[in-house]
């Protein structure tokens, strides 16, 4: 069965974050429900649908920046109590909008997660979780990274209370008190945490997790051991997951999976027998959803899908065909409805216009005078800078709640900017004089119409550090241009892990000196992508990383006074050092740097660079073959005649040349790193090689694993 | 929602903008397209059974309503259409670099067959002016060239370079057709027969062409964008990032008016409402779209809209009914204004708030470095911009500068320009390091044309620490003549060259013109007539020379003929002058002339040469083949070796005779375009019927091969003494 929805937008509110709408629960089944909402503006606004017309129930004023909205109540009664957190005051209100509760939690930061339970609360900031029950404090827990956000297994049906955090740096944590019961590696940072079917499952205990970069799955989080269910990997490159919510949309009976992601996608997964999923629907919205439910908003006895995306547009994508089948006089109506929409706005535009043209003369005759300031306050720009394992780049994603009129690229690093096929703003590189300016990358996008949000991506190079800058303009009077800023590390192409391979040969620089845990520690940050900016409490930390190229790894131990780095790659580890002494010497702190080098260890990953080295040299190879290939099939008519090989080209050309497409520069780049390591090699015996490098490249050029070892050995 | 009425997928690749449907046998209409291995295939769903069954064209192995045409050399340009009225069916014509080829497929004949030395880019077909019969005029290196159905050649002329795109339009609403011609110097010329009767200056190479109705005409650029000439007018345009390929008129819509039909290079294929350029429909190929044609191709009586990718998938779409009341979309069109106007409503609360919000930063306490930071700046700041010329030092070039400075302490923290043809992309921005932000900048510009240019600037204004800035937008215009910096007179230098012309006018609407069009420094005072001022241009250092006499005479003195030409046209455009008679002397640039011509005539002979040789190599492959296989049944071995040793050898002779033959040939295809070039500006030193007159005498010359008359010519403007 086919399933078709039709899209509806009902009403735009301030700027959203993450979770902040739901839909209370309905009177009867199938009934029309209430929508609540709440922005950045701090205001939470209720309201139904009334023949495609938005009837507001109730509107708080305005406050600080709403980060989260949950639903609670009594156990085993309606859900339908409304919790917002803002800024680290939790307030609750009834479902006519009276406030009945205003908690002052006295967090020093502001409030990032909330999850409520019955009489328990459970909150996080951004490293700090704490449990509340009945506004007592109970719990905490201090996490090593970033908690993004935070759920308790159904207390009714697991009767122990198991909170659950979805930290930064790729772990669930599950705790039980203030205590860390275990941590669970997902393939990602998780961003969301649900309960699988809207209770947990079968067992109470299954639990969704989505991540930044757009995988979903399942757990089972037992007491003793996590048991992973499924997992669906991100194969179409979309976005990074938002929201999540259970609701059967596709009437079988089974709860479907809806899930809303960063680019703007919204999907419905079915369950087939195997209690798998698979995909139902998607359907791409222009910016990023924020949160989505299921339920019936519009009209009665039709379920719908209801989103709320970043600009506050509350969308629903409803199973209401959008012509009933009736007769002409209904259809009439519907349009009539539309017209009154229409016209309605148009005047409120009117009135809106004349004030703004008011205004703006007041703003211009402003300017006459010498003592006035012209001050534009600050427009929200949802950015997100992540490393891409799959092709070793990096997504810039801008969003604002406006069009976007133009963004300005500029980079005092040598960087790449790869074209994105969701991109269609126009991009123009501008020359730059990089030794009087710092400059090595300007570039301009010009965008079209309407885009709201703009997706770049970026190609680093390890060991090149800097900063990258984009400033961004929207489309909106006073003109005004807002900086963001990204820091392109030292070995920007590591990402964490948290196992890696004790058996192979590692090369160790270790650092002694007068430094403290603090300043060691941020040194990697400095170096290091995913970090945790706060320095662990521990005395002595371990970070595990993985080289998302190359598939070598690192290994950093470090306390005060000592720092230990074992990494497989020699590069790495070169790299580290150079960064490392100058960074120390800009801080006139006195560092002893050792190194050990191992000799088999350059061996090993030339052999773990051998089979991505072939791979490309043979797809290169095969895709030159595929045009000619294919004149030669138009010429003879059949390709009988040609060697399997050949013909396995033919029948796979478009595979290929997908695969091709997909790694632009991939070659150019092993090459590369090749070259940095015969470089470092001998840089660490004292040797310059640089003037045997076009020597290398010619074994390159006809490459042969054997020829290759044997010149870093004889060289 | 409109959906594709047919797609088919054939198995061979179609070569971009290589696509045309015919009616080879007066009835059934085929698609013809370009495809690899130098071929045209034809695609003829209609007559199953019977195929044309000859030597020139094969049945292609992989389908079995396909035929494949062998041309042999690299296609440039293809289209079909009727050529010979009395025929009663259509012609196919294929243009490579050499040749054009008109192929009666039905007959299997060639109906003609030309060499073209200039090439064929492009290729259109149809009536141009008072000609009567259909034309097949091709564009080759500035060259346009019209043959009728025998082949014969009606119709000759030049334009300023390279020709990129053709199409027959209505342009002055006469009734009759006019020749749109884009080339590679960014100009869209309209040729009344052979009179150029209108220039327009676009941006980029213009790739493509095509008459929407009346007297408007679609373009398409080689930077992605497209867009509507309403004569000679822009009406509207877009950029995109991607490339388009192909453009075509098309009422989609059914509402009795054409519109623009565009096919990407990302597969995507949209139709925009001619008036406003919006998106009435869109649909998504899989691959770049090769080419969009429009026939009956299901025989039904419907004319389709017909897509086609370079993969060979071919959509076919019928025009919406009347119950689409032209809602193409998927989408419903109240749904989407009502998304339109809430989002306005957005933007001007959102405006509104930022006016409040700055009443109150405004009522708080008086400027602190905090503010800054945020982004808060007097209200009063000034940006103030001025162009200048200068003269560079000994690290850079000469340049024309644009200076930008704030009123007050406020920082320019980078400054993007918007330009169309003077930088490599559309913008050029200036972003100074942290340290060396001020509260001016100096923008080097250079623009390597001379032309008239608007630079759209956008400077983000705040203080050293902001992570917000106020960005003011502003317009200044670049004169066309921006690169020449005023100088002393110093007759020593004067250039030898001049061009001599009188026009009626004051002196002092001369030094307006002046003032418009050069950087003059803000100090200078010309007197009356008679004066004279001298320029240097910071490309080259050369002179130029304007002197004016009271009689109204003007001599412009430079040694480049371009900047000549570019002086008269803009004091023409200036003093709505519609015809000029001008003298002109170039000894150097005619001496350089004279040579490309004796040239020419070298390369044309040894071009004969070398066809003769290889027909001479040809006869002797022939009987050394024949002597070599002889040999072999004889079982002499040992001869047979040498015969083939031999034919080895000349086989490599060949080769090398080949190489030679195409350097021979691109040697003379660059002296044949210098020519061309010459002749175009002969005629842009004069005005109106004058520059016709040029332009056809001087390609009488060249035809009668006068070289003497060609140069009197281009000195007095006609060839009678």
């Amino acid at each position: 069965m086919d399933l078709n929805l039709n899209r509806a937008d009902y009403l735009q509110v301030g700027v959203t974050a993450q979770k902040t709408m739901k839909l209370l629960p309905a009177s009867r089944p199938r009934a029309t429900q209430k929508v609540v909402i709440g922005d950045q503006d701090g205001v939470v606004m209720c309201f139904g649908v009334k023949k495609g017309e938005a009837v507001t129930v109730f509107k708080t004023l305005p406050g600080q920046k709403i980060a989260r909205l949950e639903l609670g109540g009594v156990l085993n009664t309606p859900q339908e109590k409304i919790f917002i957190a803002a800024g680290s005051e939790i307030r609750g209100f009834t479902k006519r909008g009276k406030q009945f509760l205003s908690f002052e939690t006295n967090l020093t930061e502001s409030i990032k997660a909330m999850h409520i339970s019955g009489s328990d609360l459970f909150l996080s900031a951004s490293y700090i979780y704490n449990h509340y029950c009945d506004c007592k404090d109970q719990h905490y827990y201090l996490s090593g990274d970033k908690i993004n956000d935070i759920i308790c297994l159904p207390v009714e049906r697991v009767s122990r209370i198991t909170p659950v955090l979805a930290c930064q740096d790729r772990v669930l944590r599950v705790l039980q008190g203030s205590d860390l019961m275990y941590e669970v590696e997902v393939p990602g940072p998780p961003t969301v945490l649900a309960l699988h079917n809207g209770n947990g499952g079968d067992s109470g205990e299954d639990l969704l997790f989505g991540t930044s970069d757009g995988k979903l799955g399942l757990i089972q989080i037992t007491t003793s051991s996590p048991i992973q269910k499924w997992e669906i990997r991100n194969e179409k490159k979309r976005g990074g997951i938002l929201c999540v919510d259970s609701f059967d949309i596709v009437s079988d009976g089974v709860k479907d999976l809806l899930v809303g992601r960063d680019d703007g996608m919204v999907e419905v997964y079915s369950f087939d027998n195997t209690n798998e999923p698979v995909l139902r629907f998607d359907q791409a919205l222009s910016e990023s959803v924020t949160s989505i439910q299921g339920g019936c908003i519009g009209t009665d006895g039709y379920d719908e899908i209801v989103v709320s995306t970043y600009s506050g547009w509350v969308t629903g994508l409803t199973t209401e065909p959008v012509h009933k089948e009736s007769g002409p006089g209904e259809e009439l109506k519907i349009n009539q409805e539309m017209q009154n929409k229409i016209s309605s706005l148009r005047s409120e535009l009117e009135h809106l216009q004349y004030k703004v043209l008011q205004e703006r003369e007041k703003y211009q005759q402003s300017s006459q005078s010498s003592k006035a300031k012209s001050a534009v306050p600050s427009f929200s720009v949802n950015d997100k800078f992540i490393l891409n394992k799959d092709d070793a780049s990096y997504s810039l994603i801008l969003e604002v709640q406006t069009a976007i009129d133009n963004v300005l690229i500029q980079s005092d690093v040598p960087i790449d900017l790869l074209d994105v096929d969701k991109n269609s703003a126009v991009v123009s590189f501008s020359s730059c004089d990089s030794e009087s300016n710092d400059n090595f990358l300007l570039a301009t996008y010009r965008c079209q119409a309407n885009t709201t949000r703009l997706e770049l991506k970026i190609r680093s190079i390890e060991g090149q550090y800097g900063t990258l800058q984009a400033y961004v303009t929207p489309r909106i009077q006073p003109k005004t241009c807002q900086v963001c800023q990204y820091q392109i590390k030292p070995l920007s192409l590591h990402q964490r892990t948290h196992f890696i391979d004790h058996g192979r040969p590692m090369n160790t620089l270790t650092l002694t000196g007068q430094f403290s845990f603090a300043e060691v520690h941020s040194w990697v940050v400095f170096c290091l992508p995913e970090v945790p900016e706060k320095p662990p409490a521990e005395e002595c930390v371990t970070f595990y990383f993985q080289n998302t190229f190359l598939d070598t790894q690192l290994e950093s131990t470090y306390r005060k006074g000592e720092g230990v780095f074992k990494s497989d790659n020699i590069s790495t580890i070169s790299i580290l050092k150079d960064v490392l002494s100058k960074e120390a010497t800009k801080r006139k702190i006195n560092l002893n740097i050792a190194y050990e080098i191992n000799e088999v260890s350059v061996k090993h990953t030339l052999k773990l660079i051998h089979p991505k080295l072939e791979y490309q040299l043979l797809l290169a190879k095969k895709v030159q073959l595929i045009d000619a290939l294919k004149e030669l099939q138009v010429h003879e008519g059949n390709t009988n005649f040609l060697i399997p090989e050949y013909r396995c080209i033919l029948e796979e050309a478009d595979h290929l040349q997908e695969e091709y497409k997909k790694q632009p520069a991939h070659l150019e780049r092993l090459y590369g790193m090749i070259t940095d390591l015969f470089i470092d090699k001998f840089k660490f015996k004292g040797t310059n090689v640089k003037t045997k490098v076009p020597l290398l490249l010619e074994i390159l050029d006809s490459y042969d694993q054997n020829a290759l070892i044997a010149f870093f050995d004889a060289a | 929602m409109l959906l594709p009425v047919f797609t088919l997928k054939l198995r061979h690749k179609i070569i971009p903008r290589m696509v045309a449907i015919g009616r080879y046998d007066g009835t059934h209409p085929c698609l013809a397209a370009a495809t690899q291995a130098d071929k045209v295939f034809i695609h003829n769903p209609h007559t199953r059974s019977q195929h044309f069954s000859a030597s020139r064209v094969i049945q292609s192995p992989l389908e079995s309503d396909v035929s494949l045409l062998n041309i042999n050399q690299a296609v440039s340009c293809l289209t079909a259409g009727v050529l010979n009225p009395q025929l009663g069916y259509d012609a196919l014509l294929v243009g490579t670099q050499t040749n054009l080829l008109a192929y009666d497929v039905y007959n299997n004949s060639d109906l003609f067959y030309r060499e073209v030395a200039d090439g064929a880019n492009a290729v259109v077909l149809g009536t141009l002016g008072d000609i009567s019969s259909p034309l097949a005029i091709i564009g080759g290196n500035c060259a346009l060239q019209g043959f009728d159905h025998e082949g014969n050649d009606l119709f000759w002329t030049v334009t300023g370079d390279n020709v990129h795109s053709l199409a027959l339009c209505d342009f002055d609403g006469d009734g009759k057709k006019e020749l749109l011609v884009g080339s590679e110097d960014f100009d869209i010329r309209v040729f009344k027969e052979d009179e150029i009767v209108a220039e327009m200056t676009e941006t980029e190479i213009i790739t493509s062409l095509c008459p929407m109705y009346g007297n408007r005409f679609g373009y398409a650029l080689s930077n992605g964008t497209v867009g509507v000439y309403d004569k000679m007018a822009r009406y509207w345009r877009i950029k995109s990032k991607n490339h388009a390929m192909s453009i075509h008129a098309f009422d989609l819509n059914s509402d009795g008016v054409p519109e623009l039909i565009t096919g990407w290079s990302n597969g995507k294929v949209d139709a925009r409402s001619d008036r406003t350029g919006e998106v009435i429909f869109k649909d998504n190929f899989s691959s770049a779209i090769a080419g969009v044609v429009e026939g009956d191709y299901r025989m039904d009586g419907h004319i389709q809209l017909i897509c086609c990718s370079v993969d060979g998938e071919i959509r076919g779409y019928l025009p919406g009914t009347a119950e689409m009341r032209g809602n193409l979309m998927d989408t419903s069109v109240e749904q989407d204004l009502i998304r339109e106007l809430s989002q306005k409503k957005q933007n001007l609360l959102l405006e509104l708030r930022n006016y409040e919000e700055n009443t109150k930063a405004e009522s708080s306490s008086p400027l602190s470095e905090a503010d800054g930071h945020r982004g808060i700046i007097p209200a009063n700041t000034k940006l103030h911009t001025a162009l200048s010329v200068n003269l560079g030092s000994e690290t850079q070039a000469a340049h024309a500068e644009l200076c930008i400075s704030t009123s007050n302490d406020t920082i320019i923290r980078a400054v993007l320009i918007f330009a169309e043809g003077i930088f490599i992309g559309e913008s050029h921005v200036v972003h100074p390091s942290i340290h060396n932000v001020s509260n001016s900048i100096c923008i080097p510009i250079t623009p390597p044309k001379d032309v008239p240019v608007d630079l759209h600037l956008k400077t983000f204004v705040g203080y050293r620490s902001s992570t917000q800035f106020h960005v003011f937008e502003l317009t200044r215009q670049l004169p066309r003549f921006s690169m020449y910096a005023l100088t002393s007179p110093d007759s020593a230098s004067e250039p030898l060259s001049y061009v001599n012309f009188v026009i009626a006018e004051r002196a002092q609407r001369v030094v307006i013109w002046l003032n418009q069009n050069f950087l003059l420094p803000e100090d200078t005072n010309i007197q009356n007539a008679p004066f004279q001022v001298c320029f240097t241009s910071l490309r080259n250092g050369g002179q130029l020379y304007i002197k004016i006499k009271p009689s109204g005479e003007i001599t412009v003195n430079t040694d480049d003929i371009d900047l000549a030409g570019d002086i008269i046209q803009s004091m023409a455009s200036f003093f709505a002058i519609e015809d000029l008679q001008v003298e002109a002397d170039f000894p150097a640039y005619f001496e350089e002339l004279r040579k490309v011509l004796i040239k020419v005539d070298e390369y044309h002979s040894v071009h004969q040469k070398l066809s003769a040789d290889m027909a001479d190599n040809s006869n002797l492959i022939r009987s050394l083949l024949v002597r070599a296989e002889d040999a072999r049944l004889m079982r002499d071995m040992k001869t047979m070796k040498n015969r083939y040793m031999e034919l080895y050898d000349l086989n490599k002779d060949l080769l090398n005779g080949y190489k030679i033959r195409c350097n021979n040939h691109t040697e003379l295809l660059g002296n044949l375009k210098a020519v061309n070039q010459a002749i175009q500006r002969a005629g842009r030193l004069r005005v109106g019927k004058p520059k016709n007159q040029v332009i056809s005498a001087c390609r009488d010359a060249i035809r009668s091969n006068n070289i003497n008359t060609l140069f009197r010519i281009m000195r007095v403007g006609t060839a009678s003494s």
